[in-house]
């Protein structure tokens, strides 16, 4: 070996010093925390791309909209699917950045913005009136109707699926109804005023969430805010069928840790319908309350409790032959929230949950003696649900691939039973089980997959894998549907697949198009597979459940379009569902007589759902709003060549409102066709008139805003009608007039 | 990592959760045999216990003997018995069926007779046996019994005069959901003999009444034959209450009046 040259000592050194040069710049590099939000909402913007001028990718923010960038990056842009591409220039800009929505929805769910100012869109819809029931709102979405029974606990039905053929959560727990004779929805569980938002996927596109590709509304309850000391009080009178309601609603929070609370109490006597007629057993009374409490810990994660209690009691159904005399709902929610980690397993929350439906109806004070059925006979009834269950998301990383994931399970035991007393005292007392130890088991695996194949296209494929189990614990009850269907009993547990695929294109920066497919398999529910001798008061008869039900298929097929300009835009929604192994029942004629009809649920063939919805929303000089809604929904067993009951007519919405200086004033029309598309094999329909009623809706804001006064007058010309979805033809109500007063603390 | 690793193990502990939704337990019943004693007899040293699933009545009815010496059990080769009904007038007896080893037990020869009346002031009800022990000695008497009155029997008359008894067996407690139904049929060839009557056909009707007119029937399968004058089907009761079960027995292609069993169904 030769000795070194003083050239080779010298270009080593050169060597190591810009090595350790290297080193030292790259440790020492200053980087910047950003946080992306969307700027009408605020909510963070998740999977936001942060690219150079030459749109290449080297940042993507978390799950709570943050990103870290070296300050080299001086001029950045950001990217994400539904907003506006922006430019920045990272010396110059906040830490927060705010991205401006287009019109391009990745969901294809709307968000009903319950009473939190100017969020609604045309996708989203808004609600002002914070007296306003929970019932009425969802009544006036487009695609969303509500199975009406009176004043109190209306079903919600999306696209005149309602019950077993859609999901219907709160904050995404499942939560079972204990009425057998469907009588308390879950909506009827929560109020209006504890709600911060609604969550509605008409089209079902929504399965690796939901665990299926059922429709869903999910109504999601106020959080606990860190945010300055609130407190508001809203009260209101309504005439003439005295509904009256003090709600109240706070928060408070300290520097780790907030709670809220809301809360109400509300009753009223029997509605009026149109025409001076009084509806008896309408009355209701009931007290909601709502208590959170969410803890931010060092590390930034976070813990939300929520309790939620309900009370309603003397609820008069004038479409039954009972009325409920209480109705108790206990619902608690955990839910642990972790800071993104980076990770390429994240785990985004963990919720455990637990509720309790307890609900009693009696025809105590009820003349029996004289009606004609079930003449002369008293039937308190009884039913009730728990349920416990857990749900977890996150993200996942496999093959460079990150999608989103999402794992639920839940038991539920629901029982119903009905004493009979005769007022012929040498008659024994009579005792049914509608629903003995039935148990309900579900786990599900979800996950959520986007392909942003360029800026303006995106594909969307969701999938899920779910295990159903349902048995009853009773043997005697497990022998009665052994001997109606001949079969040997066994608990039944069936996997169910689930799949959507979306593809959703921005046609230009105002119009946006998006196509989905949605596949689903359901079970039969608890009441369809283990019910004994529901009634159903559509058709006057008593369902019982098979056990042996094979799942129901359904393939729906949706598209969207929306367009949006600066003060004029319009949604449009078309759809067609196919269902197979659809469930329905039959009549079952060799114990039936007059008195009392009896039917099975069985897999009738196939039905078709097909319809759309379309929304137009205009405003004129920055202080007059109009506004268009409508929806149509053909429904057909096409095996049994019979419409499908519960499905409304083609009805909308027209609205026009003037806002000026405080001062806002609504005139609106509610309107529906006649439906004359009536079933008559697998339920026993009347047809239904068409109508149009007219409202309005005045309020002032005075006191610098701390307070607000609303006066509505609800079916001005005091119209005599009913929804074709009312049970038993059970009239609205008629001319109406209400005061609203809220104060802000 | 460190991060990852917990959220493995939570995740892990969610799948638990979840799993241990899917299981299932079942709890095993005890069928073991709850005799109720109906009376004793010492026979030469012997005594003679007679038992049965519950206390008598008039219908089918389990009857249990067994034997004992110096309070050891003895085992026995045979046992024949006659019920006998003393009216003082007259004597008569019913339908039954001589014991024989008790497969579950052999300690007991199992037999069953049919009380046609109950006892009391019309006459008393007694057992008549004959044991013959595993060693050959035969033990001869008679145990009085107490037959209490039930709706569990019936009897109607053909167009000839001859009487036939139909007792209703099964369900002995009749309970909502799905139930063996069995029937026994027996016809009066004399005061003596009353042998099972095997070939009838058997229509029966469930049903509630629930007042006001108003009522319902349930489903059921239609008792069969299965030899011996016993007839099984099943029969489901869709709920508790006071239910009736009319029967009609069809004797060569005569269809004899209908009779009616009124009872009570638990609804557990």
């Amino acid at each position: 070996m030769g000795p070194i040259s003083n050239a080779t000592i010298m270009k080593t050194k050169l060597s190591l010093l810009f090595l350790f040069w290297c080193i030292a710049l790259n440790a020492y590099a200053q980087k910047r925390t950003l946080t992306v939000l969307d700027k009408s909402s605020s909510e963070p913007i998740i999977n936001a791309h942060i690219m150079d001028y030459e749109d290449i990718v080297f940042a993507v923010t978390d799950v709570n909209g943050r990103v870290t960038i070296p300050e080299s990056r001086e001029r950045f842009q950001v990217h994400a699917l539904g907003y506006l591409l922006s430019r920045f220039v990272l010396s110059e800009a906040a830490d927060t950045l705010f991205l401006i929505p287009t019109i391009l929805h990745t969901d294809q769910s709307v968000v009903v913005y319950a009473y939190d100012g100017n969020k609604a869109n045309v996708k989203d819809y808004q609600s002002t009136q914070s007296h306003h029931t929970l019932d009425h709102f969802l009544n006036n979405i487009d695609g969303v109707s509500m199975i009406q029974r009176g004043a109190f606990g209306w079903e919600p039905s999306v696209r005149g699926q309602s019950d077993q053929r859609m999901n219907l959560t709160i904050d995404g727990m499942q939560i079972f109804k204990a009425c057998v004779d469907k009588m308390d929805p879950i909506s009827s569980y929560i109020e209006s005023n504890n709600l911060s938002k609604l969550k509605i996927d008409k089209s079902g596109s929504g399965v690796a969430e939901n665990g299926n590709g059922n429709s869903s509304i999910n109504l999601i309850s106020k959080k606990p805010e860190f945010a300055p000391f609130k407190l508001d009080v809203t009260s209101g009178y309504r005439v003439p069928d005295e509904y009256r309601v003090i709600a109240v609603n706070s928060n408070y929070s300290m520097k780790n840790t907030a709670f809220q609370l809301s809360g109400s109490i509300k009753k009223a006597s029997d509605l009026h319908a149109g025409k001076d007629s009084v509806i008896d057993n309408t009355q209701f009374s009931k007290m909601n309350l709502n208590v959170g409490m969410k803890h931010v810990f060092r590390s930034e994660n976070s813990v939300e409790v929520n309790f939620i209690t309900d009370k309603a009691t003397d609820v008069g159904y004038p479409a039954l032959l009972m009325d409920a005399t209480k109705a108790l709902a206990n619902i608690l929610r955990v839910q642990y929230n972790w800071k993104d980690s980076g990770n390429p397993f994240q785990l985004n929350s963990a919720m455990v949950y637990g509720n309790s439906i307890r609900h009693w109806m009696d025809d105590y004070n009820r003349d029996v003696s004289q009606r004609p059925v079930m003449t002369g006979m008293y039937m308190p009834m009884y039913g009730s649900t728990g349920t416990l269950g857990s749900k977890w998301s996150g993200y996942a990383t496999i093959a460079k691939h990150k999608f989103e994931w999402y794992l639920n399970g839940f038991v539920s035991e629901a029982k119903g039973d009905m004493l009979m007393q005769s007022l012929d005292t040498s008659i024994e007392d009579m005792y049914i089980y509608n629903m003995d130890d039935v148990i309900t088991k579900n786990t599900s695996l979800g996950g959520k997959h986007s392909f942003m194949l360029t800026p303006r296209f995106l594909i969307k494929v969701e999938e899920s894998v779910s295990f159903t189990s349902l048995a009853t614990n009773s043997d005697n009850y497990a022998s009665m549907f052994e001997s109606l269907y001949n079969k040997e009993y066994k608990p039944r547990n069936k996997f169910l697949l689930s799949g959507s695929a979306t593809a959703v294109w921005l046609a230009k920066e105002n119009w946006s198009l998006s196509f989905s497919s949605i596949y689903s398999e359901r079970l039969g529910n608890h009441i369809e597979m283990f019910g004994h001798y529901i009634y159903n008061y559509v058709d006057g008869y008593f369902y019982d459940g098979n056990p042996w039900l094979k799942p129901e298929k359904s393939l729906n097929l949706e598209l969207n379009s929306i367009l949006e300009l600066d003060n004029h835009s319009l949604s449009v929604s078309l759809f067609h569902k196919q269902f197979s192994d659809y469930i329905s029942g039959i009549v079952v004629g060799d114990v039936s007589n007059n008195n009392f009809q009896f039917k099975q649920y069985q897999n009738l063939g196939n039905a078709i759902m097909l319809g759309g919805e379309i929304r137009l929303m205009n405003s004129f000089w920055n202080n007059l709003k109009t506004e268009v809604r409508a929806a149509y929904t053909y429904a057909q067993n096409t095996t049994l060549n019979d419409p499908l009951p519960l499905i409304p007519p083609l009805k909308g919405m027209n609205s026009v409102t003037y806002t000026k200086a405080g001062n806002s004033f609504t005139a609106n029309m509610e309107w529906a066709l006649a439906q004359n598309r009536i079933s008559n094999i697998s339920s026993i329909e009347d047809k239904t008139s068409s109508h149009a009623i007219f409202n309005a809706v005045y309020s002032k804001v005075l006191f610098d805003g701390n307070l607000t006064a609303i006066v509505e007058a609800k079916n001005l010309f005091d119209t005599y009608y009913n929804e074709h979805t009312s049970i038993a033809n059970i009239p609205e109500a008629g001319r109406s007039f209400m005061l609203t007063l809220k104060y802000n603390f | 990592m460190k991060s990852t690793f917990k959220q493995s193990h939570i995740l892990v502990m969610a799948l638990l959760f979840i799993a241990f939704n899917a299981c299932s337990t079942s709890d095993s019943d005890d069928n073991d045999l709850v005799l109720t004693p109906i009376n004793s007899v010492v026979v030469d040293g012997y005594t003679v216990k007679l038992s049965s699933e519950a206390e008598l009545e008039t219908g089918a009815n389990a009857l249990y003997l067994e034997l004992e010496k110096g309070g050891k059990s003895v085992d026995m080769k045979s046992v024949t018995m006659m019920p006998m009904m003393d009216m003082g007038t007259m004597m008569h007896s019913s339908p039954y069926e001589n014991p024989v080893k008790f497969e579950e037990n052999d300690k007991y020869f199992k037999g069953m007779a049919v009380f046609i009346m109950p006892g009391g002031e019309m006459g008393s009800w007694s057992i008549n046996f004959t044991i013959v022990t595993e060693s050959g000695e035969t033990v001869e008497g008679s145990i009085a019994i107490d037959v209490a009155s039930s709706w569990k029997l019936t009897s109607v008359k053909d167009s000839a005069g001859d009487s036939y008894f139909i007792s209703w067996v099964e369900p002995s407690d009749p309970v909502v959901g799905s139930n063996d139904l069995t029937f026994m049929v027996h016809k009066r060839v004399s005061m003596m003999s009353f042998p099972a009557f095997a070939d009838a056909e058997v229509v029966i009707y469930p049903y509630m009444d629930m007042g006001g007119g108003q009522g319902h029937s349930t489903n059921f399968t239609a008792p069969t034959n299965k030899g011996n004058g016993v007839y099984s089907g099943d029969i489901n009761y869709s709920m508790s209450g006071t239910w009736t079960t009319s029967v009609e027995l069809v004797v060569a292609n005569d269809t004899l009046p209908e009779v009616v069993f009124e009872y009570s169904v638990k609804a557990k």
